[in-house]
């Protein structure tokens, strides 16, 4: 089967195009992170700054810090690019400065304290790595998903999420994990004299960290370090919340444009088949147009198209009646003439004649009585509608009308032989005897007329449950390919006549068609089985 | 004294061919062109018999409103009407106008003759002058005809026939049981067209039933014809 995307399918695909804004917000939002990140890289280098910026030129505060017991291999981590460590460093002195390194510890973590922030954490380290002053930790918001009753909704619509968007991700308070510091590439600046940023993440899938550190300066040489650090929570939880958001947002708009779209499209294809329904139904199996298709008042294409179809429709009324009238008018309007033409040759008639005008003569009133006949036939299917219209239905039993006049066709055509099936039972049909016995008329002058010589004319009436079928059948030339397309189209031209004595003008059956839609029928015309003959048949509605 | 009879047609070739053939007959022929001309020559002299086109000129239907104005002038006058129109709807009409008989231009001037003479017959029958003979007058049980006045009657009561009809049922009447195929009874009706026959014998078969409900002595019989029953 041929797939037929209706006019509504095709609008939904194309307003599958409309995913595409989702994407298009998830980029923006994906640059406003970056940017917001870079923002707060900026922030946390100037805090760096700003607190380097107490501790510039006072080795005092950085000289000493309790050493923690760290491993060589913490001094050799320690080494800054293009340093050697040729050996082992001799245990420092340490406890001794740690007394007075204590109190200086603390002024550090003095300064510090007043910068102490929740979510910030600020360390200020020497060359060595060692971290001299610590305060405040990453904190962590808390989570809005995590307590309390969530309805089903939104916990459905949050694991959605959660299936699109990055958490925010754990903050594992690492500590003083100097290993992470050490491995920052920020630190290493810092203490080559640059100020330096990072992003990182704290450990496995956990939350993004973005550090910033600062040297700092005791005349030209670098004493250590301000390291600041902070979790990027706030901006990827506003980064999810606009997400969110934009994902809600979008996902409305695009179930109402689609819907709206799928609306649309259905008012369309539902006028549009509208449409066609009137004009299919304008014009009825017999060719004519038995109502016209109300012009749509639309002002659109489709109701354009509703109006010029109307308009053609009207004209191939128009049309239509004039060729119906055609035959009765033309019929009308050659009589007089022929009516001149009878009454000068019977009026020559009383003239005494020459003896060889006397065949002439003969001649001429066998073409005229010719003529009459095809004039009479022409306005017979006119008269027969005429009739048809004041006729009143009966209920008839057609058993026995085709009974008899098959005894007439057996003296009507005496060369002839007829074979007739009937039913055992009458069959009762509605309508007019006489019309149904000139229906009959029809299909048997028209089966005797391209009947093969000497073949019986085979004419058959049986029932079926609802129905009655009246059928002739005759041996001899099939019908023209197609004949089913042009049914209306006259008989004379497309088979040869066999037994040609009167006008034939295909107004036969179209005379018979017509008493056939009189009694609710429907006549058929086509070849038999093998192609030996041809079958018309009426099947009629049992009454 | 030859009979007046008036033709009134607009086609003058017709209208010469059957003035010139009434004339042969002994008759004498006013012949008219239009409704106006014809309607100022009936009120100066009535003709016996009038001929009437429907379509006169640029009148359409001048030849209805002249029958009912001849009509109005003469309830006996015979009118014929003799049109190219064939439609059961102005035969019904033509009819109904008063005229005694409705032929179509095809008819042949034998045929027309024929009625002629019938319907004079009828005038002289009912005048009284002629002498109606036995074999113009025959009875089918109900049904008497009388050939002479061209008149029939159904258990007493008239019926009014047009010529076409009552020799419809003339010849049927004649032979009762006997089937008349179409053919004959378009003969013996002087008719051309086999087509009207059935329309004719529906406005018998209705014209008796509204004298007698009961009416059917005129058989279809499918395929042939008609038959008188018994």
């Amino acid at each position: 089967m041929r797939l037929r995307p209706g006019l509504r399918l095709q609008l939904a695909l194309l307003s599958l195009l409309l995913l595409a804004l989702p994407w298009v917000g998830y980029r923006y939002v994906q640059e406003m992170e970056a940017f917001l990140l870079d923002g707060q890289r900026q922030a946390l280098v100037a805090t760096a700054r700003a607190v380097a910026t107490a501790l510039h030129d006072r080795p005092q505060l950085m000289a000493a810090r309790p050493h923690t017991g760290r491993s060589t291999l913490e001094a050799e981590r320690s080494l800054l690019p293009g340093e050697e460590l040729l050996d082992a460093p001799p245990p420092r002195p340490l406890a001794r400065e740690s007394e007075a390194g204590g109190e200086r510890v603390a002024e550090v973590e003095a300064i510090l304290r007043g910068l102490e922030r929740t979510t910030s954490r600020i360390w200020v380290i020497n060359r060595d790595l060692r971290v001299l002053a610590l305060a405040g930790r990453l904190g962590t918001a808390a989570d809005p998903a995590a307590g309390g009753a969530v309805p089903w909704w939104r916990r459905a619509w949050l694991a959605l999420l959660g299936r699109i968007l990055s958490p925010p991700g754990e903050i594992v308070d690492a500590g003083l994990d100097t290993a992470t510091l050490a491995s920052g590439r920020e630190v290493y600046e810092a203490l080559l004299g640059a100020a330096g940023s990072r992003v990182r993440r704290e450990g496995n899938g956990g939350a993004l960290i973005v550090s910033a550190a600062h040297p700092i300066w005791s005349g030209d040489r670098v004493l250590g370090a301000v390291v600041v650090e902070e979790s990027t929570d706030s901006i990827l939880s506003l980064r999810n919340q606009a997400l969110e958001r934009l994902l809600a947002l979008t996902l409305a708009g695009c179930v109402v444009a689609a819907a709206v779209v799928l609306g649309f499209a259905s008012r369309l294809s539902s006028r549009i088949r509208r449409l066609r329904d009137e004009a299919e139904n304008a014009i009825d199996a017999r060719g004519r147009i038995t109502a016209l298709v109300t012009g749509s008042a639309a002002r659109d294409e489709i109701g354009d198209l509703s109006r010029s179809f109307s308009a053609l429709l009207d004209r191939i009324a128009r049309h239509h009646a004039y060729l119906e009238n055609l035959a009765s008018r033309l019929s009308h309007e050659l009589r007089t003439p022929v009516a001149v033409v009878r009454s000068s040759l019977e009026n020559l008639h009383a003239e005494t004649l020459p003896e060889g005008a006397r065949t002439y003569m003969e001649r001429a009133e066998a073409g005229l009585a010719r003529l009459s006949r095809i004039l009479s036939r022409m306005s017979e299917a006119t008269r027969l509608e005429q009739a048809l219209a004041t006729t009143e239905s009966e209920r008839f039993d057609l058993r026995g009308v085709v009974e008899e006049c098959v005894a007439g066709y057996r003296l009507a055509y005496p060369g002839r032989a007829f074979d007739l099936r009937l039913p055992g039972y009458p069959v009762w049909v509605r309508g007019a005897p006489d019309l149904a016995a000139q229906m009959l008329d029809k299909l048997v002058d028209n089966a005797a007329g391209f009947a093969d010589a000497d073949t019986p004319i085979r004419i058959e009436l049986a029932f079926q449950t609802t129905s009655a079928t009246l059928a002739v059948s005759n041996a001899g030339p099939p019908l023209p390919p197609h004949f089913d397309e042009r049914p209306f189209e006259s008989l004379a031209g497309a088979r040869p006549r066999t037994n040609s004595g009167e006008p034939h003008l295909g107004l036969g059956l179209y005379v018979a068609r017509l008493i056939a839609a009189f009694h609710g029928g429907t006549l058929r015309i086509a070849n038999l089985a093998g192609g030996e003959g041809v079958r018309a048949s009426v099947e009629l509605r049992l009454a | 004294m030859g009979r007046r009879i008036a033709i009134v047609e607009d086609e003058a070739a017709i209208r010469a061919n059957y003035a010139e053939a009434l004339a042969r007959q002994g008759y004498e022929v006013s012949a008219h062109a239009d409704r106006p001309s014809a309607l100022a020559a009936f009120r100066a002299r009535l003709p016996d018999l009038a001929i009437i086109d429907i379509g006169l000129g640029d009148e359409p239907e001048g030849g209805f409103t002249l029958c009912g104005e001849l009509r109005a002038m003469s309830v006996r006058l015979p009118i014929l009407f003799l049109t190219a129109r064939d439609s059961d709807f102005d035969i019904v009409s033509g009819l109904r106008l008063g005229a005694d008989d409705y032929l179509t231009k095809d008819v042949s001037l034998t045929h027309l003759l024929a009625r002629i003479a019938a319907l004079f017959r009828r005038v002289d029958a009912l005048a009284g002058a002629g002498v109606a003979s036995q074999e113009e007058q025959f009875e089918r049980g109900p049904l008497a005809l009388d050939a002479m006045r061209l008149a029939a009657s159904w258990r007493g009561q008239p019926v009014a026939l047009t010529l076409t009809e009552f020799w419809i049922v003339h010849t049927l009447a004649r032979v009762p049981g006997h089937v008349k195929s179409r053919d004959q009874l378009m003969h013996d009706a002087r008719l051309v067209d086999d087509g009207t026959i059935t329309s004719h014998v529906k406005r018998i078969r209705r014209k008796f039933a509204t004298i007698d409900p009961s009416f059917d002595a005129i058989e279809s019989v499918y395929g042939m014809g008609y038959r008188w029953k018994h």
